[in-house]
């Protein structure tokens, strides 16, 4: 595909997305908010899993933190913009904090490790009534008093824009090469001279730091809170958006993130039973058989302006100064 | 003589009840192609581990260009100045020769403080392709800039290994049999960067089993057996040591009879 088409299909994408608000009754315009709210938790999944190779189970545990740090703040009466600050450095921090132990393990001990990170913190809401009313639900939460329409075009605008900054990384900068190095190879990435174990503490943080964001858009913009958000099965829903998405492409991550969280609204038509959840499910298990890249490997297929590797498969000819090398070796 | 750049001091390891190196001395001098050889299992590769750091040494002492270096990690030492290539080729597969290459570059990047100031400067900008493009050349591979590694022959793998250790400009390069599975061709431009590695000041530390290329190259070589040095000196004189020819050349010739 050409640089114009590809820049035609770009636009032709995020005009579709503006046009939302027109074109969709309230209930819908709900869901969009918050697939894009939610597409910042994705981010951080693709961060982490998609260019650092690292396997978090517990990102529910980040956003519970942002939403509720954010939360509490506001209904004791600290302004949002100073509430979104704390909801946003304090799962940062925590990401830090929990990555120092978790950034030593390695796969599945690290899944498992994140996942008791994740429960934790779904106990902690529970389980800390004084804080955070627990299974009462958080009431009161102050906003930015923004209309739904408003909402609507400020979460698109950061979700583009991080989605934007993520593949400018991913594809272009160097930081993108190193974090790649880390994710398909440890030991020759160290022995290039990547401090392996800063580059898993950096990803963590930047991973909790949008996860967190997420969190407080999403106390922000529904006003109410409950623990039953932040549970371990949000987790593995974010790691699940991911993995259609393509893991390590932002922009599968985003279009996955609208579709899997529209699909299991309008399978309703098929009833209120589990029927849905089936379908879902079956959809979800197909796009994996049939799209092992996920959608962004789809895109780049798209996109990729096919550059023919057969200069690659012939070999046995490394000419010196154009001369043909002799047969044998001295 | 040159200063050493490696000076390597009663080095020994253990693994469990193997002593894999006991009391091994190793100088390497700038410039020079020094030969690392021994039977199977004689400790060459546990000792470029044992320099490299992903083995820690029991007892003695490494030091480069006379730093005291044994207690550092592993992306400590590459940014001082040690690269090296893997017995087992070790590529980042899903990427590209260039971007494999251009991962060779964090060794001096990082080694800055001012390292993560350009870690978003765009890979097309000049400070990257730049020094990428003329490892890739002087490797002879610069024509899969854009091919992904997994696609490669495994001769061309070795090159793009050499090429990531030749972006670092380091002072030291260990090279792990880094001639197997090459083509005559492949072993003769191989050769010829190992050369112009030396000429420039680089250390060499070569692990071979192919003798030839062993005696061609090395200025020097060190021979261990049952992780110790049993020989240090040069092809020539490896030749005519009675304890060498028993443990590891047998009939082979390590010497040309040509060299002056």
């Amino acid at each position: 595909m050409s640089r114009t088409a590809i820049w035609i299909l770009r636009a032709g994408f995020v005009g579709l997305l503006a046009t939302i608000p027109f074109a969709v009754d309230a209930f819908w315009l709900n869901m969009a908010i918050l697939a894009l709210i939610y597409s910042l938790v994705v981010y951080s999944v693709v961060i982490l899993t998609g260019f650092t190779g690292l396997l978090s189970f517990g990102q529910a545990g980040f956003v519970g933190l942002g939403a509720y740090a954010y939360g509490v703040l506001t209904v004791k009466g600290v302004s949002p913009a100073a509430a979104a600050a704390c909801g946003v450095l304090l799962p940062t921090m925590v990401g830090f904090l929990l990555a120092l132990p978790a950034a030593r393990l390695r796969g599945h001990y690290m899944a498992i490790g994140t996942l008791g990170f994740g429960i934790l913190v779904g106990q902690l809401l529970n389980n800390m009534v004084d804080v955070t009313r627990g299974p009462m639900g958080l009431l009161g939460i102050k906003s930015f008093g923004f209309d739904r329409v408003t909402w609507f075009y400020v979460v698109l605008c950061i979700s583009l824009v991080v989605m934007a900054a993520l593949e400018y990384l991913d594809r272009r900068t160097f930081l993108g090469v190193v974090l790649k190095s880390v994710k398909y190879d440890e030991i020759s990435a160290a022995a290039c001279g990547i401090g392996v174990f800063g580059i898993k503490l950096i990803a963590f943080s930047a991973s909790a730091l949008l996860a967190g964001s997420c969190g407080v858009l999403l106390a922000a913009y529904m006003r109410f809170l409950t623990p039953d958000l932040f549970v371990s099965a949000e987790s593995f829903r974010y790691l699940m958006m991911a993995v259609v998405g393509g893991v390590g492409s932002a922009s599968g991550g985003l279009i996955a993130c609208l579709v899997l969280t529209g699909v299991p609204e309008a399978l309703r038509a098929f009833g209120e039973t589990n029927v849905r959840l089936l379908i879902y499910g079956v959809m979800v298990l197909f796009v994996l058989w049939f799209l092992p890249g996920g959608i962004g490997g789809l895109l780049d297929r798209l996109i990729a302006n096919r550059r023919s590797p057969v200069r690659a498969f012939k070999t046995n000819e490394l000419p010196l100064d154009g001369k043909p090398a002799p047969g044998r070796v001295a | 003589m040159t200063d050493p750049v490696l000076q390597l001091a009663g080095i020994s390891k253990r693994f469990g009840g193997v002593q894999a190196l006991q009391d091994v001395d190793l100088v390497g001098r700038a410039g020079e192609v020094h030969g690392l050889i021994g039977p199977n299992g004689a400790g060459k590769s546990t000792l470029i581990s044992c320099i490299t750091g992903v083995n820690r040494i029991d007892s003695g002492q490494i030091h480069l260009r006379g730093q005291r270096i044994d207690a550092l990690p592993v992306h400590s030492r590459a940014r001082l100045g040690i690269a090296r290539t893997f017995q087992k080729i070790r590529l980042m597969q899903q990427l590209t020769v260039f971007e494999n290459v251009a991962a060779g570059l964090s060794a001096k990047r990082f080694g800055r403080a001012s390292g993560w100031l350009g870690v978003l400067a765009p890979l097309s900008s000049a400070a990257i392709t730049g020094p990428v493009e003329r490892a890739l050349e002087v490797a002879g591979i610069a024509d899969l800039a854009d091919v992904k590694v997994d696609s490669l022959p495994y001769g061309k793998r070795h090159f793009v290994e050499l090429a990531r250790n030749l972006v670092a400009q380091p002072d030291v390069v260990l090279l792990d049999e880094p001639a197997t599975g090459l083509t005559d061709d492949e072993r003769q431009r191989f050769s010829a960067l190992v050369c112009q590695m030396a000429q420039q000041g680089t250390l060499v530390l070569l692990v071979e089993h192919d003798l030839d290329l062993v005696g061609r190259l090395c200025d020097t070589v060190t021979v261990i057996e049952y992780g110790r040095r049993i020989f240090d000196g040069t092809p020539a004189e490896a030749q005519d040591n009675e304890a060498v020819v028993r443990a590891y050349l047998g009939s082979a010739r390590l010497a040309q009879e040509n060299q002056p």
